[in-house]
């Protein structure tokens, strides 16, 4: 099957729209120095000041600028966004290919693990790793994908083994070719569609599990992060400060659309019934 | 009884069935045939209005066409009036529900009886179709293929529908399962009105009394089925039967040259036939009587293309041919065969007017010809029996591929060169400077056969008079031209004259054959006949006569 | 479900134990810190330390030491919690109703709700009404639950004032009856909402895109010609197929709401299992944090281990197959 992603991207009205959000919270934390004259840690005595013309989003209970936290907060989010979906992806590749290619006992270790671990709700687990290990941002990204791998590595196994029945690679086999070169000529090429959508709904889940982690305090408590920020804010609620608690919140919503949106459009380019246009129903 | 009236079925701009019209009368089995995408599938779709395209006409189910009522009616019309069984077994019924569910739906969806009676009436039905009680509270994956094809037949029967729709029903099924399940289709088709949509010609055969031929939406014929099977007269039924394996048929599988367009002008089967002319391409041809069957073609289904009336020669007061008669259609290939002094050589000279005939006449075309002219051997032409005498020394293998046109004047010496290399390439001889320039010595009996063959070719004609054109030749070569000759017959529509006292060589060949007894024909008639049922003592001794490896 | 199925599981509940029991005690540093949290450990005497890490068993052997834990766990003694002042299961059973009180309803009306806009919507595949859902929730699943909590609330309690803000009923009030459920009822109404709101995106879109699947499988074609009624093809033909994934995912569901849960309720105030974690957390309370943590877990097992135990009974093609 070809598939023609930029085509399938540009049709796609949700597809455009995740790009297009996507471009804007990437030029924002890439530009984030750019866009404030202030540093995000900088302590100041100004504190809760509302919007001015000195401060965008007014500042807050340290009188560091919210604006500029915002935007370096996007920084974190995407970083670790990007991680995590390419490590999990990583991980499970190795660890699903490996399983489907080497079979016999290490398989059945694997598969035994994978459904093991999909049985308990790794939200719980990254509760416990991380209040121990109060995790910065290397070892969150870290803890993020090693309990994110199972379900992707599952089906990146099965994927596999479908795809070594294939004849294409039976034939590449009768050539003489090697299970390595079978695996990057053959197998990962072909799993790109797999990998892409997992990496997407990894990327997803690391953006609002990290927020969700730095609002629970669990996180490393220096790092600039969107749910430091909402936490530090809904703990002043009772100011009214609006201007302090969407933000960050719409930062969040908006990096997690984008990859919402990317991870559908990806999906119905992938799965042509879901395409608009063929008549469905009466 | 069931009208289809103008039925033109669009996908988008893809048409996929167009302007057709049938009527199936009560108590009749009409078979739907053809190539898959030829729109079987969407017309049985159609006719029970669930065909997801844009569909135009009429389909009247006892006087109420059921297209114009609306959805909500044709809900109400559905499994009561007509229902369907449908192709892919496997899928077809849902996999959560027991098959008796799904077998007392219909009845309790529209209300024809209380839950109870129902379900007596699902269980009298497996039992009907040879299902045991159980199978019914199975699920439809527990359930083996045939069970699945049975049970569907069950549940199509349930509201007691006057017209049954079956979509290849048996398509996923084993040769012994599908013998079951046609005996069982057989008793079920009593008393209705049935359109049996397949590929596979033999389950056509067996229950079907008519069939039509379906091809790119259009019919092509319709007719009986045992005369349309038997003797395809359309050129794309006989290509259909050609290429369909059955244990009886006696010549090799043929299939028909290229492929399928789906916009063109005038026929659209012109792309494909090997007898189309000019008109083929711009008109389009309608489906028309032709004695007992009806006939989509301008020229009227497969042509023939030569007659002989009443041949009789005498040498010097031996009759060598005596009121000898017989005709060759369109792409067909006919076997005359009898033994050495039965008048078979003289038939091959007196047609191509080497020898002239004392009485009778003969046909080209459906022109008598009185001269034999240019124009006769552009479209006539002959391989003889001996290839070292028929190519002369003198010549190179291209001056002798070139020689016809040559002598016929056509075009510059570079297309010519370029036809001869052609020809050679068909004939897979070689078609390079140094086997060009070699002379006919240094060539080997199936080479010198081919290049025979080649040169014969080189003109493109339309009848191929074989004159015993293997019978030098090993076994291992011999089988070689006569897969390249046929190959050719797919190709071209070629028609072969095969005059050969090879009966078991005949038998793999030919489509029709005439058996020559002291220059009088005593049996002629379709190989697979004359083969297996000759009616003619001295065919018996022939065939009796003629090479095989069985021990009885 | 086979034998190997209920060993998965016992090797689950296992991993649960032993993650509990082993990650404070290998961690580098002292044992007692991360059982116990730093703050717990700063008002103490280094006497009560010493004596402390005896009664605990920390200078035994640490087979010995498991061994004690897991008796510990039979007879329902999972520490004491140091910030409350009480003993970590009392605790938990205190917060537990409610959270089941929430994700329980939220579960349910989500479920409901998006299955039967999920069908609707895939079976108007394309047209305006199908478009608008599909988009609408699409937008809606962009908003991580944190946020969706934090719009309802500043909505709905600080700008417009019509709930509660927090907790889980009026404090003090000695309601009874009817006036007691609608208090509690007023209270559950923003977080219940705020969560059914997150999860019902998910359900939506993965039972709108089973059925447009479904939908071009020939069976549905076969109920078509059988003449049944549309409304019962979408629900008795492809809504009872589109259910089983929206089933098999319970588990992974759960954990979602859970997840959800832990945001909403911190956000909400309301007093649950999930603003215990995060009041536990907050404290650095290690004994109430893996109490939680293994309550949780063994919960969500037991629901996951009960939902594929009925599985069989929903679709018949599982009873053939391994399991």
């Amino acid at each position: 099957m070809h598939i023609n992603y930029v085509r399938g991207f540009k049709e796609n009205r949700l597809g455009r729209l995740g790009i297009i959000f996507l471009a804007l919270i990437l030029s924002i934390a890439f530009l984030a120095p750019v866009l404030t004259a202030y540093s995000p840690r900088q302590v100041s005595e100004n504190i809760f000041q509302p919007p001015s013309q000195k401060h965008w989003l007014g500042t807050n209970d340290l009188g560091q600028d919210i604006w500029s936290r915002v935007i370096f907060g996007a920084r974190t989010s995407f970083i670790t966004a990007l991680s995590v979906g390419i490590l999990t992806v990583t991980l499970a590749v190795f660890i699903g290919c490996s399983a489907a290619l080497l079979r016999g006992i290490y398989e059945r270790f694997v598969l035994r693990l994978i459904d093991i671990f999909l049985i308990i709700p790794n939200i719980l687990l990254l509760l416990l790793t991380a209040a121990y290990l109060r995790p910065g941002p290397v070892t969150m990204v870290i803890v993020l994908s090693i309990f994110n791998w199972p379900g992707c590595a599952r089906i990146i196994r099965a994927q596999t083994l479908t795809l070594q029945e294939k004849s294409h690679i039976k034939a590449a086999k009768t050539f003489g070719a090697g299970t390595f070169y079978i695996l990057v000529k053959h197998i990962i090429p072909d799993l790109g569609p797999i990998l892409a959508s997992s990496f997407i709904a990894h990327a997803r889940r690391a953006v609002f599990m990290e927020a969700g982690l730095a609002f629970l305090g669990i996180s490393d408590p220096l790092l600039i992060s969107w749910g430091t920020i909402i936490n530090r804010a809904l703990q002043y609620s009772y100011l009214n400060n609006w201007y302090w608690l969407l933000p960050p919140a719409l930062g969040l919503s908006l990096t997690v659309m984008a990859f919402s949106f990317l991870g559908y459009t990806l999906e119905e380019i992938l799965n042509p019934r879901l395409k608009v246009g063929k008549n469905a129903g009466d | 009884m069931l009208e289809i009236k103008d039925l033109t079925i669009t996908y988008g701009r893809n048409t996929v069935i167009k302007e057709l019209n049938l009527t199936v009368p009560k108590g009749d089995v009409l078979a739907v045939i053809g190539e898959s995408g030829a729109g079987k599938t969407t017309l049985a779709l159609s006719l029970m209005g669930l065909c997801p395209g844009n569909v135009e006409g009429q389909i009247i189910y006892q006087g109420v066409d059921f297209l114009s009522l609306p959805e909500p009616q044709r809900r109400l019309l559905r499994w009561n009036k007509v229902s369907m069984v449908f192709q892919d077994l496997n899928r077809s019924f849902n996999p959560v529900m027991t098959v008796l569910e799904q077998i007392m739906e219909p009845m309790l969806e529209h209300e024809l009886l209380s839950r109870k009676e129902a379900q007596k009436k699902a269980y009298y039905l497996l039992n009907k179709v040879g299902l045991a009680p159980v199978k019914g509270q199975m699920y439809p994956h527990q359930l083996s293929g045939g069970e699945k094809q049975r049970a569907l037949i069950a549940m199509a029967l349930t509201n007691d529908p006057e017209v049954l729709i079956l979509d290849e029903p048996t398509a996923a099924l084993d040769g012994l399962t599908k013998a079951k399940i046609c005996e069982l289709l057989k008793e079920v088709f009593s008393e209705k009105t049935v359109v049996l949509v397949t590929h596979d010609l033999s389950t056509a055969y067996q229950l079907a009394n008519r069939v039509a031929v379906l091809y790119q939406g259009r019919i092509m014929e319709l007719g009986l089925t045992k005369d349309i099977l038997k003797n395809p007269r359309h050129p794309y039924t006989r290509g259909l039967v050609r290429s369909f394996p059955t244990l009886d048929a006696t010549k090799d599988l043929q299939g028909i040259p290229g492929f399928g367009i789906e916009k063109q002008e005038g026929c659209v089967f012109a792309n494909r036939c090997t007898q189309r002319i000019a008109d083929c391409t711009k008109i389009i041809p309608k489906l028309e009587k032709r004695g007992e069957r009806e006939i989509a073609c301008l020229r009227g289904g497969v042509v023939n293309l030569l007659k002989v009336e009443d041949l009789t020669k005498v040498y010097s007061g031996v009759t060598a041919l005596k009121g000898v008669s017989l005709d060759i259609e369109e792409g067909e290939t006919v076997a005359v065969v009898g033994e050495s002094g039965s008048g078979k050589t003289t038939l091959a000279l007196c047609l191509m007017g080497l020898e002239k005939a004392n009485q009778g006449s003969i046909y080209f075309q459906g022109e008598k010809i009185v001269k034999w002219n240019k124009e006769f051997y552009q479209k006539v032409q002959m391989i003889f029996q001996n290839p070292q005498d028929c190519i002369s020394h003198r010549l190179n293998v291209l001056e002798t591929v070139c020689e016809p046109l040559v002598i016929q004047k056509l075009g510059t010496p570079e297309e010519r060169i370029h036809k001869a290399k052609k020809a050679l390439r068909d004939v897979e001889l070689p078609d390079e400077d140094e086997f060009l320039n070699r002379y006919a010595h240094h060539l080997s009996g199936g080479e010198l056969q081919r290049l025979a063959i080649a040169r014969a070719l080189v003109l493109e004609p339309k009848l191929l008079i074989a004159d015993e054109p293997t019978s030098a030749l090993d076994a291992s070569i011999q089988a070689k031209i006569m897969r390249l000759i046929m190959d050719l017959q797919e190709k071209r529509g070629l028609s072969i004259l095969f005059i050969t006292h090879d009966l078991a060589l005949a038998r793999k060949v030919s489509d029709r054959v005439f058996v020559l007894k002291d220059g009088q024909v005593v049996e002629r008639g379709l190989s697979t006949q004359i083969f297996s049922l000759p009616q003619h003592p001295y065919t018996r001794k022939l065939l009796q006569a003629t090479a095989n490896f069985s021990d009885f | 479900m086979g034998r190997k199925r209920i060993i998965d599981y016992l090797m689950a509940l296992v991993i649960v134990i032993s993650l509990n029991f082993f990650l404070p005690r290998l961690l580098p540093g002292d044992p007692l810190l991360s059982i116990y949290g730093e703050d717990a450990l700063i008002t103490m005497t280094p006497e009560a330390k010493v004596e402390l890490t005896r009664r605990m068993g920390l200078d035994k052997p640490l087979w010995e030491q498991f061994f004690n834990y897991l008796s510990g766990i039979v007879k329902g003694d999972l520490g004491y919690s140091y910030y409350f002042q009480g003993p970590v299961l009392d605790l938990l059973l205190g917060a537990l109703p409610w959270t089941l009180l929430l994700t329980g309803l939220a579960l349910i009306i989500s479920t409901l709700i998006g299955f039967i806009l999920g069908v609707e919507s895939g079976w108007r595949k394309g047209r305006l009404a199908d478009q608008g859902l599909l988009t609408g929730f699409m937008f809606l699943n962009g908003f991580p639950d944190l946020v969706i909590g934090l719009f309802l609330l500043l909505l709905f309690g600080v700008v417009l004032g019509l709930f509660p803000l927090g907790g889980a009923m009026t404090p003090y009030s000695q309601l009874t009856g009817v006036s007691l459920l609608l208090d509690v009822l007023h209270h559950l109404f923003l977080p219940l909402s705020a969560l059914v709101l997150t999860e019902i995106a998910s359900c939506y879109l993965l039972t709108r895109t089973t059925v447009v699947t479904l939908l071009e499988e020939p069976f549905i074609l076969t109920a078509r010609a059988k003449g049944i009624k549309p409304k019962n093809i979408r629900y008795r033909h492809v809504g009872r197929n589109s259910l089983l994934p929206i089933v098999t995912r319970t588990g992974v569901r759960l954990g979602r709401l859970f997840t959800g849960a832990l945001f909403i309720e911190t956000i909400f105030a309301y007093p649950g299992m999930g603003l215990l974690i995060y009041r536990a957390i907050l404290g650095r309370d290690f004994p109430l944090i893996q109490g939680v943590f293994f309550l949780v877990a063994v919960v969500i097992l037991l629901i996951n281990f009960f939902v594929e135990l009925i599985y069989p009974r929903i679709d018949p093609r599982v009873k053939n197959n391994a399991y």
